[in-house]
């Protein structure tokens, strides 16, 4: 459909759909949305991956952070169509069957969360965070985490669990 | 003080691993990890309608006339309710926590005649989608008049300011509230000194990281209102939409799963619950609404503003001889729930003992979104204003302020200590806190050395205390009773054994992130004397869970551990009475219960597991003689008083005199909550807290225009939220002095770090620049309010 005919459609229902085929957490899916929906109420809402939150839908406070080919963006921002042809991970994608990866468990042990709303997005942030090497001064960590927020810890065990995994060199060689 | 009895707690001791006072792993934490939290929008039910809110754009305005009719014909747009309707349909939505004299100023789901601030719900869509309902918005037409407004609390009760609430009100003087004990007055006019300062305490928001939600569901025929709601108080949310509603409370349930987050902002119904209800029973299908940000920053209830007039008499030797503070609390345009802070009366002369003082409350409506309860309910905004005066009398007496404090605190040896306006301080150490504070930041090595400025640098240096105390849960029911509150002070707890050998506790507290689950379990499983792993906590369903109050002023594990341990006791006695007749032992008290199993005491190979014992309870056969069947055991538990934390936090800063550009070093915080009954949760609660303290010290505030009543940076976009770079690195330390008052010794842990956060911070950057003379007297300290500060003083000088 093309941008003039976008505009002179009525208001509300029929809206102008668009297909997305992507792959998400390892899995291919081709989904008919409409055109303005966004990645973040796409991975929610039609595909039920509801740990990918949403906090502001204006990219600030980073609760909706997913990689997409490798790289810690906000779906909030995105349109779910942008997601076509892409390689989406979500905080799903995290744990093998029964048990949590080495970074959920580090989040666990240095209680780095509280409601947990927040915590997919600093998983997600982390991972992406340990493919680009483990060496990270502390205050660069604080840096890359300063795109999410969190309301209930103070931050600070948030920064221990993420310097505690990449110390453990967990994730460094996952990439390859 | 009454003697109190508690009930009596099983012998502890024995235990390994120890499950209370220990860090164990949290309940939550494997859910919320693999992102599998049931927050309210992760709820789905077929044929889910979506909801969309229209809101009034001025702060003061006359609806005069909506029209509906455009917004119908889209496709998809299934309702439109207007405020007739909602009038029609509902009552006004019931204060929980009313300000004592108060009169009820009504409060409607949608606004009909008369909005009273910017993003005040006015109209309502449900539509097919959130996307249809938002284009349908677009297409109603709302005739405003717009009326004359006023924002600035003090400006609001000037003479010939338009009056908000004319019908109920003559000024915007909602009610004032003196209270006070001993003659002030005399005291102020025998005094060697008298300081005194106007304290400006901004006006912030708690900030959730979820914004509300909530998912209405209608079964016509079954009369019966399911609602999942982002809510701290579930069983205060069913209360209260029956009431609106005019329903039974037996056909409503209410659900809170995982909420993410609350701070006092979440307590009790908003007007889009009630909104979302009628939606769902008259289209006959379930209704979501889930807040934007954007709207969460004007329509979810704000927090702390307030002006404090403070004054402190003392002697030329330092001995404080009296405290009075006269405040104005800034209530918004309506009166929400939990309405303006109360709680800067209670404990108004902080952790000093002065025997002559007088408060005023006074709560001011203005044109700006209602105020909420915001973590702390007043102690954060009242700390600021006597712990700033308090070093300004130091500098006054040119006394040590460390030493000046230490001198006004209430000793030990003096508990229980009524203040001038009643509150009864249990029990603690206020000076060991003090003095630990002192030290660890080598306050006697920074009076030695001085401010500088420092040669490496430039810049000044300076440290700042704050002391404090926090009210921590409630003074039994009959203490809310006299205030008029519409809850009560217990939690209730029922707790039944499962055929697997486990238990099932429920509760209705919610999740909100302060760990009840976690602590919950293991007081459970200290009580009954199982495994952690055997206890599951269900948490914040009103069908399931045993009336009670809800997660709020720091006092549920101080209410429900009394619920916890009454239940375990007998739990524990039936469990160990039908193991001895299975056992063939005459005495039950010979048992003992051990991880999953009953053993006997001395002959450790008589031992039956729980799973046995609990599934014979359950079926009802072989049972002893007069048994009945079940193991299902509710207690209900009202503490009888409050217990007082305390603690001193401190801050060292570095300050540029000549930009007011400041860090913030160094700072920490000693911290006293009674027996700690998980250390772990404790210092996650205190971080939190003192993170939210000190973004409202350093950065956050909501403004308002005055000129247009808008509220400027209403978006994640403008206001300042601290990360995880914005804020000083905290040390903390503890003491433990149990509170006699309370069961297991146990303080709230709460509130306490949003209390001393701002004072400290303010106290460091005048110590630095003491040479200069300045003293702030408001929130939040930016460099340029610090520079503001410095150049008034030099201009002054010169």
């Amino acid at each position: 459909m093309k941008a003039d005919e976008l505009d002179s459609l009525p208001l509300g229902l029929p809206e102008p759909n668009v297909v997305v085929a992507a792959s998400v957490n390892g899995t291919t899916v081709t989904e008919q949305v409409p055109a303005r929906l966004s990645a973040a109420d796409f991975l929610r809402h039609r595909l039920g991956l509801t740990g990918t939150h949403v906090g502001c839908e204006q990219g600030v406070c980073g609760m909706c952070t997913v990689l997409v080919d490798g790289e810690a963006v906000k779906s909030c921002l995105m349109l779910a169509a942008q997601l076509d042809g892409r390689r989406v991970e979500t905080v799903e994608s995290l744990a093998p069957e029964g048990a949590l990866s080495p970074l959920q468990e580090c989040f666990k042990a240095s209680h780095a969360l509280q409601c947990g709303f927040c915590t997919p997005g600093f998983l997600m942030t982390a991972t992406a965070l340990a493919a680009g090497g483990p060496k990270r001064s502390r205050a660069e960590i604080c840096e890359e985490l300063a795109g999410v927020l969190c309301r209930c810890t103070g931050y600070e065990f948030i920064v221990d669990a993420v310097e505690a995994y990449l110390a453990a060199g967990a994730g460094t060689a996952a990439d390859d | 003080m009454t003697e109190v009895t508690f009930p009596e707690a099983p012998a502890l001791a024995d235990r390994d691993p120890k499950v209370l006072g220990t860090g164990t792993p949290r309940k939550e934490d494997d859910r919320l990890l693999r992102g599998e939290g049931r927050f309210t929008d992760d709820v789905g039910r077929a044929h889910t309608a979506e909801m969309a809110v229209g809101r009034c754009p001025y702060p003061h305005a006359r609806i005069v006339r909506v029209d509906v009719s455009a917004a119908l014909e889209l496709p998809g747009v299934l309702q439109v309710i207007t405020g007739a309707e909602a009038a029609a349909r509902s009552g006004p939505i019931r204060i929980l926590r009313p300000v004592p004299g108060a009169p009820a100023i009504p409060h409607y789901a949608l606004a009909e005649r008369v909005a009273t601030y910017e993003g005040q719900p006015v109209v309502s869509v449900a539509a097919t989608s959130r996307h249809v309902a938002e284009d349908a918005l677009d297409e109603i037409e709302i005739e405003y008049e717009p009326l004359p407004h006023v924002t600035d609390v003090l400006a609001a009760l000037a003479p010939g300011a338009p009056v908000i609430h004319p019908d109920v009100l003559d000024s915007n003087l909602l009610v004032s509230n003196p209270q006070g004990s001993g003659d002030a007055e005399a005291r102020m006019r025998e005094a060697d000194v008298v300081v005194e300062g106007r304290f400006f305490v901004s006006r912030v928001t708690g900030l959730p990281m979820e914004t509300r939600a909530v998912l209405a569901e209608w079964r016509a025929g079954a009369r019966e209102l399911t609602v999942c709601i982002s809510t701290q108080v579930p069983h205060l949310v069913r209360k209260q939409l029956a009431e609106s509603l005019w329903l039974d409370e037996g056909g409503i349930r209410v659900v809170a799963s995982d909420v993410g987050g609350g701070f006092g902002l979440k307590l009790g119904i908003y007007p889009e619950d009630v909104v979302a209800c009628l939606h769902a029973m008259s289209l006959r299908r379930p209704v979501k609404f889930v807040e934007d940000r954007n709207e969460h920053f004007r329509a979810t209830t704000h927090g702390r503003e307030s002006v404090h007039d403070y004054r402190i008499a003392a002697r030329a030797d330092g001995r404080i001889l009296a405290m009075t503070d006269t405040y104005a609390n800034d209530l918004g345009g309506l009166n929400s729930p939990f309405g303006s802070s109360q709680l800067s009366t209670v404990v108004f002369n902080g952790p000093y003992k002065v025997d002559d003082g007088f408060v005023e409350r006074r709560v001011v409506v203005t044109n700006k979104t209602p105020i909420g309860a915001y973590r702390g309910y007043g102690q954060p905004e009242v700390n600021f204003a006597y712990e700033r005066l308090i070093d300004t009398l130091a500098r006054r007496l040119r006394m040590d302020p460390v030493e000046l404090r230490a001198m006004n605190m209430v000793k030990p040896d003096e508990f229980p200590w009524v203040n001038p306006v009643g509150a009864v301080y249990d029990s603690g150490d206020y000076e060991r806190c003090l003095r630990m504070a002192a030290e660890a930041v080598d306050w006697a090595g920074h009076r030695r050395t001085g401010h500088g400025p420092r040669r490496s640098d430039g810049r000044y240096r300076g440290i700042g205390f704050s002391s404090y105390v926090e009210r921590t849960g409630y003074a039994s029911g009959k203490f809310l009773a006299a205030r008029g509150s519409d809850f009560g002070a217990h939690e209730g707890i029922n707790i039944r054994a499962n055929r697997s050998g486990g238990l099932d506790v429920y509760t209705g507290v919610s999740s909100i992130g302060q760990g009840s689950e976690t602590v919950f379990a293991q007081m459970c499983a200290e009580f009954f004397g199982c495994d952690y792993d055997a206890v599951t906590v269900h948490a914040g369903d009103t069908a399931a869970s045993p009336l009670n109050t809800g997660s709020f002023a720091s006092r549920t594990v101080i209410a429900a551990a009394g619920a916890l341990l009454d239940a375990c006791a007998r739990l524990r006695a039936k469990t160990l009475r039908i193991a001895a007749h299975m056992l063939g032992v005459a005495d039950p008290d010979r048992l003992n219960v051990i991880g999953r199993a009953v053993q006997h005491r001395d002959d450790l190979t008589l031992m039956v597991p729980l799973s046995s014992v609990f599934q014979r309870a359950i079926l009802g056969q072989g049972l002893p003689e007069g048994e009945s069947p079940g193991l299902d055991e509710t207690s209900y538990f009202d503490p009888p008083h409050a217990a007082y934390s305390f603690g001193t936090a401190a801050a060292v800063v570095a300050v540029d005199a000549d930009s007011g550009e400041f860090d913030v070093e160094r700072f920490l915080m000693v911290h006293d909550c009674g027996t700690p009954l998980n250390p772990k949760l404790i210092e996650g609660q205190v971080r939190g807290g003192l993170a939210q303290g000190l973004g409202q010290a350093l950065a956050e505030e909501l403004v308002y225009d005055p000129e247009t009543g808008q509220l400027v940076n209403g978006t994640m976009m403008d206001y300042f939220a601290p990360t995880a770079c914005d804020l000083p690195s905290v040390e903390l330390m503890h003491t433990a002095v149990p509170s006699p008052v309370t069961p297991l010794g146990v303080r709230g842990a709460g509130e306490v770090g949003a209390i001393p956060a701002a004072a400290a911070v303010a106290n460091a950057i005048c110590d630095a620049l003491s040479d200069f003379g300045v003293e702030l007297d408001r929130l939040p300290i930016t460099p340029e309010l610090v520079w503001r500060a410095l150049r008034r003083k030099v201009l002054a000088g010169a």
